[in-house]
């Protein structure tokens, strides 16, 4: 079970209780919440916010391919997973990610929500953009999409 | 044949719009359409640098929604998606 998708900000909010109430069932042991927020500091810079862009086909694309390969590489049969990334400006502390997973047993539950966020930085087409305290910003570098 | 290319990330910095299109006489690969755009860079950019690396480690990705390599041919009108390196989360 997949709950997937791109939060525009500047249409709605990105909110746990959605997540709890997705992965909520009697079927599983063990809930996992991971948030990813924006923090003050990168490089020695003061943030006050980030912009996120996001390639919303190819990412939503790409939070399948995660869900459905889990099976095979981590061999997680039963699980709820539900992932929304934000896109547009967000404040500090404020939240850019929420992958919230279910399953029986807590190792599993563990496992599956640390692979989610590992294979998402490598593979979904999000980008950042860092706004700085000084009114800089910039694109932050980012690694390559590798091409078949 | 006119290709439009979405731009995304720091890409969009090439753009006040959201893409910039290119026209061409016959089918191109996307090696060829890279070679397009750090050409834009240097007529439009004063053959920026930084512009031209991010162009250099971009992906590209068909209409489809498929990332295609090097070799792939655009064959008719099509919008193109450059995927510059990725940092979500």
């Amino acid at each position: 079970m997949l709950h997937a998708k791109i939060v525009d900000v500047k249409d709605e909010k990105i909110e746990i209780s959605k997540a709890e109430e997705f992965v909520s069932s009697s079927k599983f042991g063990a809930s996992i919440f991971f948030t990813g927020t924006v923090r003050e500091t990168n490089e020695n810079k003061k943030v006050t916010g980030i912009t996120y862009d996001s390639h919303d086909d190819l990412v939503i694309k790409s939070f399948k391919e995660i869900y459905e390969e889990v099976e095979k590489k981590l061999h997680i049969k039963d699980k709820a997973v539900f992932i929304e990334h934000v896109k547009g400006y967000v404040g500090l502390g404020e939240i850019s990610i929420i992958i919230a997973v279910a399953c029986p047993h807590r190792s599993e539950a563990y496992d599956l929500s640390r692979y989610i966020i590992e294979e998402i930085k490598k593979r979904s087409p999000i980008w950042k953009k860092e706004h700085y305290k000084n009114k800089d910003s910039q694109w932050l570098k980012g690694n390559p999409v590798q091409t078949s | 044949m006119k290709i439009r290319l979405e731009l995304f990330g720091a890409s969009r910095d090439l753009s006040d719009k959201n893409f910039l299109e290119f026209n061409v006489n016959e089918k191109i690969s996307i090696k060829d359409l890279r070679n397009k755009i750090i050409n834009h860079i240097n007529d439009n950019f004063r053959g920026n640098e930084n512009f031209k690396k991010i162009i250099q480690a971009s992906a590209f990705c068909s209409e489809d929604n498929n990332i295609v390599s090097d070799n792939y041919k655009i064959t008719k009108d099509q919008k193109i998606g450059i995927i510059p390196p990725i940092g979500g989360g």
